[in-house]
């Protein structure tokens, strides 16, 4: 009995309420009452009966079947309504392990779902069994999905409105992004384990239940690390074709040599992620027009280098292909930006140091930046006040001075503190004196402190500091902190608490310190050179991956930057309260063009880069390690319901077209 | 022909009335006594047209010696003349109700036909009878003869209207007790009858004449034009047939006919009756001009 009910619910889902099935059964009944009381012959006059009593007679003899074929059209009828209350029960037989009454749906969409190994991408071939997957929920269970690539992204809440479900599916746009499932299983688990419940909205839903969480992805991704399901029953839908092929574009550089920098080398590294050698075409494109092409042999699994020679090629945009490219589209091409080398600019404000102004000016420091030196008169000067609080500056270096406010900058202040409560500064009273203070340890990892020997460097005195929060002590002495970067907003403070050329009462120079006759000096002044005013450098010549967050700033006192996406989207931004512009729509690949009063002044490109997604072949062992799980795929082929009431109602259809057609052309058995 | 136009259109047409002008009737049974001469005639050497010659005999009569032949060749031939003598030419018409269906009806085609053959018989001054299955025993019907007789024939054909409740074989029965004489007799009828026409037919085998049976069928018989749950009503004599217009049932029913045709046309041939098959659809000149030329009705 108990096997017949399970037979039952497996291959039905009747679609009705009880009342509405009484309803539905008394149409057969119906129709044969109908039919019978319809069965009023029409009389009709002919010359004689003589020929058709003989022509019945003969037709008696097998009049079972006559009548049978009399009623035809009674039982089409008949076979119609049936078909459409089979239709009505909703059929289907089942090879899935739908068990749950809750299902969380993770999509992958990162970049290596675009692939066309599978249908038309591994993505819409997802979607497509997540619908599957939704048509053949039952009243009442309820559905969740996450998409996910290095982030996540709740598409739609727990819900059984099955239409709203396949509306959010279909809305779900492949990226060019990485994969990372972590965050996905984070924000599933938020939803299914207690304790650690997440709040959307309004939408508060989810007491800790059990769900059951179906992955479909490639599997591009590293095992998830302490992560525990709970209550999270994975299942996982590996996509993908393993026979895919793919050659990719892993990096494109341009690069100015080293002893030259009007000429500029172009480099690319290709990848094949295929089981056999390929043989491909590199063509590079200037703006648009191609200007040279190689032939590059990667063996499969490797990966080759590839350079062109640019000359003298000063600006513009260049753009990578290669072909035959594989299943994965978005690594065929690669982008660049060329641009004549931007020096930073720094303003140093100082009485007079010898030891300083040599260490700025030293060819390499001068090939980094661009130094102005002034007074530190200038310091209330109207104009550069303008300049200070608008950008104008990357690094300003506040040598025995300190400004009244702080600049739009990052700032190397030496001997002084800058007038900020954070770092102890008090404008009534001056700051305290430390005597000879002997170092003690120094932060040699960072960028600040690289190559930096202080064993026989002394301090005569220094000023005592406070270390900001979210500082970074760099050189601490027994007496107290003597070097310390900090952040704020965007740019970052770096103080150096020990006077270089020390001043006394009278006005008299004297030296407080031996630094400046260590090789290490003009080291670290390059150093915070290259740190403080050198961070434009990424934008300008390298290219970002897709998805991340871009900080912009113009040398121009603009309040609004436009930026022109590869597919001609514009989005204009405003400036914020540290000068910069933000930007984070940087999901498209390719060139991004910036516009400053609609004249392009900077592009930056976006490129995929990303040699684990390039590597589009599906994971070998079918299995996915969560925490200390291991999930194994699930085939896909018995994943699915297969319905038949769209066939019944077909079915039902065309038996009403052959009743019509027998009705009307008198097409007989 | 002096006949208003209006009278001639209804039963013959002037084209088919010239046409029918050249045509003569002619009975198989009467023209071979006479071509072989055994049989006197009453009116003997009133004819001109000349037939044949034969060997003289004693006592022939010696006017029809040949003394030209005997000049020439020393033997007494006697000259044989073609006897004229009037035909009697009867037509026999199934007037009942079943006629009356078809477009033309029956009844109105079986007219024109009579019309058609009697005007051949009144052009070569044959003696032409026409009457209906359901006229009594003992009411013969006119008798005409010659042109001038044209239009009371038709006035006569046209006067007869369908209705009539008597059987095929009591009207043949009947038909043969008023007339018993020699000559053409051409029965125009659906035969539809319920007891059969086989009774009718051998009454008609013990007179001396030449038959010819004329099947009429209305194209509604032939190709029935039926569909969906009917009730067939037999218009004379009510009967009710049940049917449910269907492939076999069509089938079934042109079997049947085909059955009923070929089994009259047997039944006749074998008594050496004539027997044609037509329809309301068969214009009259061309069964006459056709067809009934084929079967040497006319000529």
């Amino acid at each position: 009995m108990s096997g017949l009910l399970s037979w039952w619910t497996d291959h039905f889902t009747p679609m009705l309420s009880w009342w509405q099935w009484l309803w539905v059964l008394l149409v057969p009944p119906a129709i044969v009452l109908l039919y019978f009381l319809k069965l009023r012959r029409q009389p009709l006059e002919v010359p004689s009966t003589y020929l058709w009593r003989k022509s019945i007679e003969d037709l008696h003899v097998n009049s079972i079947w006559q009548k049978l074929r009399q009623n035809l059209l009674l039982f089409l009828q008949l076979l119609i309504v049936g078909l459409a209350i089979f239709a009505l029960l909703r059929p289907g037989y089942r090879g899935s392990k739908l068990i749950g009454d809750r299902f969380i749906f993770l999509v992958d969409n990162s970049a290596s779902m675009n692939s066309n190994d599978v249908a038309e991408s591994r993505l819409a071939e997802s979607k497509r069994r997540v619908a599957e997957m939704i048509d053949q929920m039952r009243s009442g269970d309820v559905a969740m999905i996450v998409s996910f690539s290095d982030r996540a992204r709740v598409e739609q809440l727990f819900t059984d409105n099955r239409r709203e479900l396949r509306r959010r599916l279909d809305a779900i746009e492949p990226t060019h992004r990485s994969t990372a499932l972590g965050e996905a299983l984070k924000v599933a688990a938020g939803l299914a384990n207690p304790g650690r419940q997440f709040e959307f909205g309004e939408n508060r839903i989810s007491e800790g239940l059990p769900a059951t969480l179906y992955i479909f992805s490639d599997g591009k991704f590293p095992a998830v690390q302490g992560f525990s399901l709970g209550n999270l029953k994975p299942v996982y839908v590996p996509l993908g074709n393993p026979e895919s092929t793919n050659i990719g574009i892993t990096s494109f550089a341009v690069q100015r040599a080293e002893e030259n920098t009007l000429r500029s080398q172009a480099f690319a590294r290709i990848e094949n992620n295929g089981s056999q050698e390929a043989k491909v075409t590199a063509t590079l494109l200037h703006d648009g027009r191609v200007i040279d092409a190689d032939e590059v042999h990667v063996k499969a699994g490797e990966g080759s280098g590839v350079a062109f020679d640019l000359r003298d090629l000063a600006s513009g945009t260049l753009e990578l292909r290669v072909s035959p490219g594989g299943n994965l589209a978005s690594d065929d091409r690669a982008w660049a930006v060329v641009s004549s080398p931007r020096r930073g600019k720094v303003l140093l404000v100082t009485p007079g140091n010898d030891a300083v102004v040599f260490a700025v000016g030293t060819p390499r420091a001068s090939q980094l930046a661009e130094v102005v030196i002034a007074q530190p008169s200038v310091l209330d000067a109207k104009d550069h006040l303008q300049q200070a609080a608008g950008g104008a500056y990357d690094m300003i270096i506040y040598d025995q001075c300190q400004p009244k406010e702080m600049p739009q900058a990052n700032t190397l202040f030496i001997g002084r503190l800058p007038p900020l409560a954070e770092w102890g500064f008090d404008a009534k009273t001056a700051p305290d004196k430390i005597k000879g203070p002997q170092i003690m340890d120094l932060d040699s990892a960072h960028p600040l402190m690289q190559l930096i020997d202080l064993g026989n460097v002394h301090f005569a005195e220094a000023i005592a500091m406070k270390l900001p929060a979210g500082g970074t002590r760099l050189i601490d002495t027994d007496a107290g902190l003597l070097f310390a970067v900090a952040p704020r907003e965007n740019f970052e403070d770096a103080v150096l608490a020990g006077e270089i050329v020390g001043a006394d009462e009278k006005g008299g120079k004297y030296a407080n310190t031996d630094w400046p006759l260590r090789l290490s000096f003009p080291v670290f002044v390059l150093n915070a050179m290259q740190y403080l005013a050198g961070s434009r450098q990424a934008v300008d010549t390298g290219s970002i991956t897709p998805g991340r967050l871009l900080s912009l700033r113009s040398d121009s006192h603009t309040q609004r930057l436009t930026v022109r996406s590869p597919s001609g989207r514009s989005e204009v931004l405003a400036r914020t309260k540290g000068g910069m512009f933000h930007y984070a729509d940087t999901d498209e690949l390719g060139i991004y063009q910036i516009e400053e009063e609609k004249k392009p002044t900077q592009a930056f490109a976006v490129n995929l880069f990303d040699s684990a997604e390039s590597d589009i072949r599906p994971r070998a062992e079918n299995t996915i390690k969560i925490g200390y799980v291991d999930v194994a795929g699930v085939a896909s082929s018995e994943s699915t319901r297969r319905e038949l009431w769209r066939l019944l109602l077909l079915a039902s259809f065309c038996v009403l077209l052959v009743e019509w057609f027998i009705y009307n052309r008198r097409v007989y058995l | 022909m002096t006949m208003p136009a209006t009278e001639t259109n209804q039963l013959l047409t002037p084209e088919l009335l010239a046409q029918l002008e050249r045509l003569e009737l002619v009975s198989r049974k009467v023209f071979r006594g006479r071509i072989k001469g055994e049989r006197r005639s009453k009116r003997k050497g009133q004819s001109v047209e000349f037939a044949d010659f034969r060997s003289y005999v004693a006592g022939d009569d010696l006017r029809f010696v040949d003394w030209n032949t005997y000049a020439r060749l020393d033997k007494l031939f006697l000259k044989m003349f073609l006897e004229e003598e009037d035909l009697h030419f009867y037509v026999l018409l199934d007037a009942s109700l079943s006629m009356e269906f078809g477009s033309p009806t029956k009844l109105h085609h079986a007219k024109q036909l009579a019309a058609a053959l009697s005007f051949i018989g009144l052009v070569r001054a044959d003696r032409v009878k026409i009457e209906t299955l359901g006229q009594p025993a003992r009411r013969p019907g006119p008798i005409f003869r010659g042109r001038a007789s044209v239009w009371r024939m038709l006035d006569y054909l046209d006067g007869i209207a369908a209705g009539e409740t008597t059987s095929l074989a009591t009207g043949v029965k009947n038909f043969c007790l008023r007339n018993s004489g020699k000559g053409i007799f051409v029965l125009i009828s659906d035969l539809m009858e319920k007891t059969g026409y086989e009774a009718a037919m051998r009454y008609l085998v013990s007179q001396q004449l030449d038959v010819y049976v004329i099947h009429l069928l209305s194209a509604e018989e032939v190709e029935p034009d039926v569909k969906g749950d009917l009730k067939l009503v037999d218009c004379e004599d009510q009967d009710v047939a049940e049917i449910t217009a269907s492939a076999p049932l069509l089938h079934r029913y042109q079997q049947t006919l085909a059955a009923f045709t070929s089994g009259a046309r047997e039944f006749c041939t074998r008594r050496g009756m004539n027997y044609l098959l037509a329809t309301n659809q068969l214009p009259v000149e061309q069964l006459v001009s056709s067809y009934l030329r084929k079967r040497g009705l006319v000529r």
